[in-house]
């Protein structure tokens, strides 16, 4: 180091350095250690209930966790959370019997539900229109068909209880794969001393979910440079784009078929739940003509003038919860009449 | 390299450790080793660029020693200023104005039924700070040639003040009397310094994060979609926008002056609280000051400034507004929002009380402001920012369409976030801003000046708590005044 301590000058700079560099570093902690104690008190961090790979090889949350669910950098959104036994967010156990009816909804974050009271779920609400049904909630945040399909599949005893099994259908995103694996990397990962520490250290747990520490992880991953880089060139226009989402909606009906081939599928107690504006007309053409049946929300959706998502998220909010449910709550209505139930 | 990016982040503790640490034994070694940081930030945005920086520091030296040796043959020296005004005008003429230039030509014969193709216009990209450091390669010559400055022989000096990065995209303007004699002593560690530094940096992030970046959406979605929204809105949008070019801007000169005092080098200030103004004279004398001090010297002065007939001060004032106006922008735009400027600086000028509050604040001696001083803020802030929609849209109809919304759609509506968003939490944070703001009033430079640690640090805490609370990264991080 140049700053060597030569002459009384260059002590007093030597001093003044030291004197900035620990006054600063002692000024950061005390900052963070504030920040750490008001993110607590007025909870603005959001929890996460841990998650596990159950002997069903099922991937689902760890049982028995209770706590809120925080949207948005100001609280906007503020929810309670309930795992049930079986590890799902729910306000009920799920213990189906042949005398009940129940109705099983399965699905992603969507489902899941995190977004709102577990007392007020969609679920709940379902069974507030219907009145004498229950509602299982097998959400969980990730889940795709695959997961949904193995999950009926491995819990085949509660199934055949079950009287009605509704998979929500995220078109875009739920056909990746036609076969299911456990993400044991996923969860590998969530349970690593890194994210202990991002979720036991609530300010981080509050920057991450409100995405300002994306810029560090696209360092770390060595993105933010990427980006630069790709700036400089010039844009190419993919001629195959047209080709390439022929081969994906070729790819996800594949998918489909294999997933129903492997898993099974009770085309008399299973629906699927999706919105037609995001899902590929040849899917619903081939659903049509081999007897899946779909409940399709779009124009539902479309009908209302109030929003149906959160602020700071895309999940469905009371009101869009409210429409799903009495749109499933219709379509069970309406399939008990014609069955004489 | 934005100062709001990760690159930043890593790139000023890692030059700041290196620069006192490893390279401050000698001052051509500082300097140096600014020069390749400075070339580095640029660079960072495109390096193709940094040939332009170059070639102004290269002619501007050599012109400066040419003017200094002819200083006495008046014909001679003013033949090099020409030199040093073609080149630097040049260049922002074809990086800045030439399209500008080429499609009123076009625009004009179509007036008279001629339709000409535009088949000259440039496809090039306005390289990024050329306006700001052309000018102050500018001043350079300009204090030779007037004799307020003799020139520097040491051109690794003159490369740092050129390229000083702190100051190099966006200001402040820095006369070469202020930073070149800076630059060209050896700065040592000052604690005082560099703790001022680190808070005017956390300040200026503040107003760049949490004021202007929250606003952003609602600005851009209210003049977007003008046409739609009834004169409450109208207002509300361009209100905004006048906390957001302020936040944005005066954020960012307050990162690069908090910045240049970490390593030791004092930039003049270039925003005195320009909201709390009480004549529109004063505003100039509090917002950008480094441009409106530049263009006093090297524009105003040389013309007669006030010395001259009460006509001819009044030509002068027009010229200087049109050319400032110009200079933010090559849109008649901007012209006309100069031209706003010079219309209602032309009264406090010829009621003589455009020097009245040079040198006080709103609320001297007072803790708060009397109510004809509440008066005339209000009246300068409706001003100015009647201005700004002129500023803010992309051209003289839209701008003219804005305004013919307010007049004939005047009603009252409430205004609904683009995102959702609660509008009170902006409501209550621009209030605080404003209330602060005020209490702070007195001095620009510090910020958190308060006695007690402990209500420093609850400040400090604060201010990042609000950039948590107001983050979005959806919002263009970007800063308005680079596109100058």
């Amino acid at each position: 180091m140049t700053m060597a301590l030569t002459d009384p000058s260059s002590i007093s700079n030597f001093n003044s350095m030291k004197k900035f560099l620990l006054k600063t570093v002692l000024y950061v902690f005390l900052i963070l250690l504030l920040l750490e104690t008001i993110v607590r008190v007025f909870h603005l961090y959001t929890e996460d209930p841990p998650r596990y790979i159950d002997e069903y090889l099922v991937e689902k949350r760890v049982p028995g966790h209770n706590g809120y669910a925080v949207t948005g950098n100001r609280n906007q959104n503020f929810s309670e959370f309930n795992i049930n036994t079986t590890g799902f967010n729910s306000h009920r156990e799920f213990v189906p019997t042949k005398e009940k009816f129940e109705i099983a909804l399965i699905g992603d974050s969507f489902i899941e539900g995190f977004h709102q009271d577990y007392y007020d779920s969609t679920g709940k609400k379902i069974e507030t229109i219907l009145d004498t049904v229950e509602v299982y909630q097998y959400g969980y945040a990730g889940y795709d068909l695959a997961n949904q399909m193995h999950l009926i599949k491995a819990y085949k005893e509660q199934f055949n209880l079950i009287d009605e099994i509704i998979i929500y259908l995220n078109y875009e995103s739920d056909l990746e794969r036609g076969v299911y694996e456990p993400n044991r990397e996923r969860i590998a990962m969530l349970s690593s001393t890194v994210f202990k520490i991002r979720d036991n250290v609530k300010l981080l747990a509050y920057g991450s979910k409100v995405g300002i520490l994306e810029p560090i992880k696209k360092l770390v991953t060595g993105q933010a440079f990427q980006n630069t880089t790709e700036a400089y060139e010039n844009n190419t226009v993919d001629v195959d784009q047209s080709k390439a989402a022929q081969r994906k909606e070729q790819e996800y009906l594949e998918n489909f078929k294999s997933l129903v081939n492997l898993y099974g599928y009770d085309k008399s107690k299973t629906t699927i739940l999706l919105d037609s504006r995001k899902t590929k007309a040849s899917f619903l053409a081939y659903c049509n003509e081999n007897g899946f049946k779909y409940i399709d929300f779009a124009p539902t959706f479309e009908s209302t003038t109030k929003p149906v998502t959160l602020i700071y998220d895309w999940h469905w909010n009371n009101h869009g919860r409210e429409l799903i449910a009495k749109v499933i709550a219709d379509y069970i209505k309406g399939k008990k009449a014609q069955n004489g139930k | 390299m934005l100062f709001n990016s990760i690159e930043f982040l890593l790139f000023l503790p890692l030059v700041f450790f290196l620069y006192w640490f490893f390279f401050n034994k000698k001052t051509l070694v500082q300097n140096l080793f600014l020069i390749f940081a400075s070339y580095l930030f640029y660079g960072w945005w495109d390096w193709r660029f940094l040939a332009l920086i170059f070639l102004s520091t290269l002619v501007d030296f050599f012109v400066g020693q040419k003017i200094y040796q002819n200083i006495d043959i008046r014909k001679k020296a003013r033949y090099w200023l020409w030199v040093s005004m073609a080149f630097n005008i040049g260049m922002l003429g074809f990086f800045k104005y030439c399209n500008f230039f080429l499609d009123s030509f076009i625009d004009f014969f179509q007036l008279f039924g001629y339709q000409m193709k535009s088949t000259w216009t440039l496809r090039i990209i306005l390289p990024v700070g050329i306006s700001f450091y052309t000018f102050q390669t500018m001043s350079y010559s300009f204090d030779i040639y007037y004799k307020k400055l003799k020139p520097t022989n040491n051109f690794v000096a003159f490369m740092a003040f050129v390229s000083f990065f702190p100051q190099l995209v966006a200001g402040p303007i820095e006369r070469a009397s202020n930073l070149l004699s800076q630059i060209g002593k050896g700065r040592t560690f000052s604690y005082p310094q560099a703790s001022a530094g680190l808070k005017l940096i956390l300040w200026g992030f503040f107003k760049k994060l949490v004021i202007a970046d929250s606003i952003a959406p609602i600005v851009d979605d209210v003049f977007a979609n003008y046409h739609t929204y009834s004169a409450s809105t109208l207002i509300l949008g361009v209100c905004l926008f006048s906390f957001q070019v302020y936040g944005d801007f005066s954020g960012y000169s307050d990162i690069a002056i908090g910045t240049a005092k970490l390593f030791g080098i004092e930039l003049k200030s270039n925003f005195r609280f320009p909201s709390f103004s009480r004549n529109v004279a004063e505003y100039w004398q509090r917002w950008h000051v480094s441009l409106s001090t530049w263009f006093r010297h090297y524009l105003y002065i040389p013309m007669g400034g006030s010395r001259v007939s009460k006509l001819k001060s009044v030509r002068n004032i027009i010229v200087i507004f049109l050319v400032s106006g110009f200079w933010h922008g090559a849109n008649w735009t901007f012209i006309f929002w100069g031209g706003l400027h010079a219309l209602f600086y032309i009264p406090v000028f010829l009621m003589g009380r455009n020097r009245m509050y040079a040198h006080n604040v709103i609320g001297e001696n007072r803790l708060f402001p009397t109510p004809i001083e509440v008066l005339q803020v209000l009246l300068t802030f409706t001003l100015v920012t009647f201005s700004r929609i002129f500023f803010r849209s992309p051209s003289l109809t839209d701008s003219f369409q804005y305004i013919n919304g307010i007049v004939t759609n005047f009603a009252y509506e409430p205004y609904v976030h683009p995102m959702g968003y609660r509008m009170s939490d902006f409501y209550v944070l621009l209030g605080l801003f404003v209330f602060y703001e005020y209490l702070i009033r007195k001095d620009e430079r510090s910020p958190f000046k308060f006695k007690s640690k402990m209500v420093r640090i609850l400040l400090y805490t604060i201010v990042v708590l609000a950039m948590l609370l107001f983050y979005d990264d959806g919002v263009n991080r970007s800063f308005i005044y680079f596109q100058f």
